[in-house]
């Protein structure tokens, strides 16, 4: 599909997602190497967005499978349609009636109902699941298992069999390969260890919160019309929330969200009454939000402490913005 | 380029990151595929298939300029390049002599590589210096300082002395200065480039010693050590190993829960499901079970007992989605509700502050009292589905025992669990009153160490 990073760079960006290297070398190995990626990070960067626009990038289509406690195989694979099979049971009587008349014995019914047993096991009756669709498709598709740190271990070692030779054993059918080897991308949000088998054959990405700069573009590629200055300070603001000790961060969808809701605020620059009001866009525990809100009462009190200073005495050097949080 | 790779994959190996031989061959396809023009490519074609697990990616960022990084000592080149023919004649002559003649044999070889530029791969130079310098066997120590003495064990100042010397007699034989001067320079260069070398090597040899001597004690371990032996920075590790455990315990309770979640045949729920197939019993449904227990923690926050009990709390708050309720307490000489301290604060910062809610100091333990106040102001905490959990060692140095209120405590309760890390031979024994509570409970299990701690807890969720 791709033959340079560049073009995968290329790609990703024209389906309005910016890939750091990290990101952009990865999923060109995938696809060189048919290998599945395993995306690790903090809930909100973009794991379960870069599968989806891998998929529309290479122009496949997705299929998603949520993991949560207590997936199992009839989930996640196949399941038989029970309903489907006992209507065309009860429509099919007379024909059945037809086929075991002359029979003598019980046996002999049993044997000929046996061996039309085929029938009623057959992919007609069979409800395929996002695992089995993803092997059986006749596109080329992209398989996004998502979270699956949440599925039991189980699972995941049942994972196992698809992932390395994407087939799937069905015991009244048999083993199905897939005809096109699908892309696969695991997400984990690192809430329990995963096994070492499953990680092996994954190629192990790990996104963390961008960068000053890449959240800057990210935000001026996803939300157009704010002013640029404004984009600046809101990109700022969430970095040094992100340095400071909260229980959760925000994540970058969480900055996109911010910034359109700022976008609809008619905002022009970011004052308190404005970073008051939408500050619970950002952050989503009481906590942290009075944790963020003194934080902030301080750094002003801080600012016009130090502008009374300037008036007076000859300018002094800024200290780290972020590293006076770092301490509560 | 390949040899290099492998020797960054023993090198991350020998610092406690497991590569398996599948991921290694797997890091060379990507190599392969990912080309080594680009820095930046190369480097996140390695770091995608070789590291898997997030808290070893400093450990690659950190091995990975040492290996691909500017830090490669420069190559070493020919002194005398520049020389006539009959001056390089000379030069050879002169320098076999010298080496013919020169003691010891480790400086002899340095030498050599110096003046020839023929020097020594990495695994070379680590066999030489393992041969030659005691600075290998050193476990422990600061790079500068265990090279400084593989130095002094090489005679490795000496070289100059040595060069001098070798310049005398080419100059003696009519060599022109010019021609000299050169030839001291590139060979001054390559012992630059030595120095490097050999700096580079015994680094790498702390470094080795260094994650076998981790190796050889794993986190794990901690989960045998006695509560009472922790030291601080084990402390830290513990909480790792709690969280991780807490998710294990998890995994387990969730699966036996779904396993038991099968109750009694629930007949309206089957005859409703089962409609749709005619009303042949296909979908047979089960009334659920409530398993999730409901906790009431009562917990010594006494000196002795201040780890244990923080390990204990930091346990049972990990555990909160498989709980339906709990209630901490903490006693001392007065025994407090501490719920709203969780309520508001992270379970970390919590257990630092709740030792402060109730009175006490040394030898003041008031536990037959605690039960007094408990069972007249806080049996709301305890209801018939309600399991609780005594944390303490059972000493009480001020009251005496009051086996009447803990009856009652019991008889209200669903179950009433003991855990105490005091070794069994000291309950009752002085002012311990173990003897009295014990036969009491429903169960009373020994936890001196978080293996003991997990399994007591496991234990709750039956």
């Amino acid at each position: 599909m791709f033959n340079a990073i560049g073009e995968v760079r290329t790609a990703l960006s024209a389906e309005r997602y910016i890939p750091s290297d990290e990101i952009a070398t990865t999923v060109f190995l995938a696809e060189k190497l048919g290998k599945p990626i395993l995306a690790e990070g903090p809930a909100g960067v973009g794991k379960t967005e870069l599968a989806k626009v891998w998929a529309a990038a290479t122009n496949r289509e997705l299929i998603r499978l949520q993991c949560y406690e207590g997936l199992d195989e009839t989930k996640a694979l196949y399941e038989w349609e029970y309903a489907k099979q006992l209507l065309y049971t009860q429509l099919l009587r007379d024909k059945l009636n037809d086929l075991l008349a002359g029979v003598t014995t019980l046996a002999e019914a049993a044997d000929r109902l046996a061996s039309e047993e085929d029938v009623f096991f057959s992919s007609r009756f069979m409800l395929p699941r996002p695992l089995l669709k993803a092997v059986t498709s006749e596109r080329p598709v992209t398989l996004l298992i998502d979270e699956i740190d949440r599925a039991d271990a189980e699972f995941e070692a049942f994972l196992l069999e698809v992932l390395s030779d994407f087939q799937v054993s069905v015991p009244e059918l048999g083993t199905i390969r897939a005809r096109h080897q699908p892309m696969v991308v695991l997400t984990s949000n690192n809430t329990r260890e995963l096994s070492e088998a499953l990680k092996r054959r994954c190629l192990y990405l790990h996104i963390d919160y961008p960068s000053a700069d890449q959240e800057l573009q990210i935000v001026n590629l996803k939300v157009p019309g704010l002013p640029p200055k404004l984009a600046q300070q809101a990109v700022e603001m969430v970095q040094r929330l992100r340095g400071m000790d909260l229980k959760k961060h925000p994540s970058v969808s969480e900055t996109i969200d911010w910034a359109r809701a700022l976008l609809e605020l008619n905002a022009r620059h970011l004052d308190r009454a404005v970073v008051e009001n939408t500050l619970n866009v950002l952050l989503k525990f009481e906590g942290d939000l009075q944790r963020a809100r003194r934080a902030m009462i301080r750094d002003e009190s801080d600012r016009s402490r130090r502008e009374r200073d300037e008036s007076g005495r000859p300018r002094r050097e800024r200290d780290d913005e972020g590293g006076r949080y770092r301490g509560n | 380029m390949d040899q290099r790779v492998v020797d960054f994959i023993s090198a991350l190996r020998a610092r406690g990151v497991r590569i398996s031989l599948a991921e290694s061959i797997d890091a060379m396809r990507c190599v392969e595929v990912a080309g080594i023009a680009d820095k930046s490519f190369f480097r996140s074609a390695l770091r995608a298939s070789l590291v898997k697990e997030p808290r070893d990616l400093p450990t690659f960022d950190e091995m990975f300029p040492r290996y691909f990084g500017v830090e490669m000592p420069p190559p070493l080149q020919q002194p005398g390049g520049g020389m006539s023919p009959e001056d390089r004649e000379k030069l050879a002559q002169m320098l076999e002599q010298m080496l013919a003649s020169m003691t010891p044999e480790q400086l002899r070889r340095l030498f050599e590589a110096m003046m020839t530029g023929q020097g020594m791969s990495n695994s070379q130079m680590r066999q030489f210096l393992n041969e030659h310098t005691s600075a290998m066997q050193m476990t422990t120590g600061f790079q500068p300082w265990a090279t400084r003495r593989a130095m002094r064990e090489l005679q490795f100042d000496r070289l100059e002395q040595l060069l001098q010397e070798l310049l005398d007699r080419l100059r003696e034989a009519g060599v022109s200065e010019e021609a000299l001067q050169q030839m001291a320079e590139a060979a001054r260069e390559n012992r630059e480039a030595l120095a490097q070398q050999i700096g580079q090597e015994v680094g790498n040899g702390l470094l080795q010693h260094d994650a076998e001597e981790r190796r050889r004690r794993p986190a794990e371990d901690l989960q045998d050590r006695a509560f009472d032996e922790l030291a601080h920075q084990d402390v830290d590790d513990m909480r790792t190993v709690i969280n991780r455990l807490a998710a294990q315990l998890r995994t387990r309770i969730a699966l036996r829960q779904k396993r038991a979640s099968k109750g009694i045949l629930d007949a309206k729920s089957t005859i409703r499901a089962n409609l749709r197939y005619a009303g042949v019993p296909l979908d047979v449904r089960h009334r659920r079970k409530h398993l999730k227990p409901r906790i009431t923690v009562i917990c010594d926050v006494s000196g002795s007992m201040r780890a244990v009990t923080g390990f204990m709390l930091m346990l049972v708050y990990a555990l909160q989605d498989q709980i339906s309720r709990t209630r901490p307490f903490v006693y001392y000489r007065t025994i407090a509700d501490v719920q709203a301290d969780f309520q508001q604060l992270r379970p970390e910062e919590a257990i630092r502050v709740v030792p402060e809610r109730v009175k006490g100091g040394p030898w003041q333990t008031s536990l037959g009292a605690c039960l007094a106040t408990f069972t007249r102001d806080h049996l709301d905490a305890i209801d018939r589905r309600t399991t609780v959990i005594f944390l303490g060692d059972g000493d009480d140095h001020l009251s005496p025992p009051n086996p009447r209120d803990f009856e009652l405590i019991k008889r209200r309760s669903h179950r009433v669990v003991w855990f105490n890390p005091e070794p069994p031979y000291r309950w009752g024994r002085e002012d311990n009153h173990m003897h009295i509570y014990g036969p009491l409970c429903d169960a009373v299990h020994h936890v001196s160490n978080l293996r003991q701690l997990v399994a007591a807890v496991d234990g709750l969720f039956g």
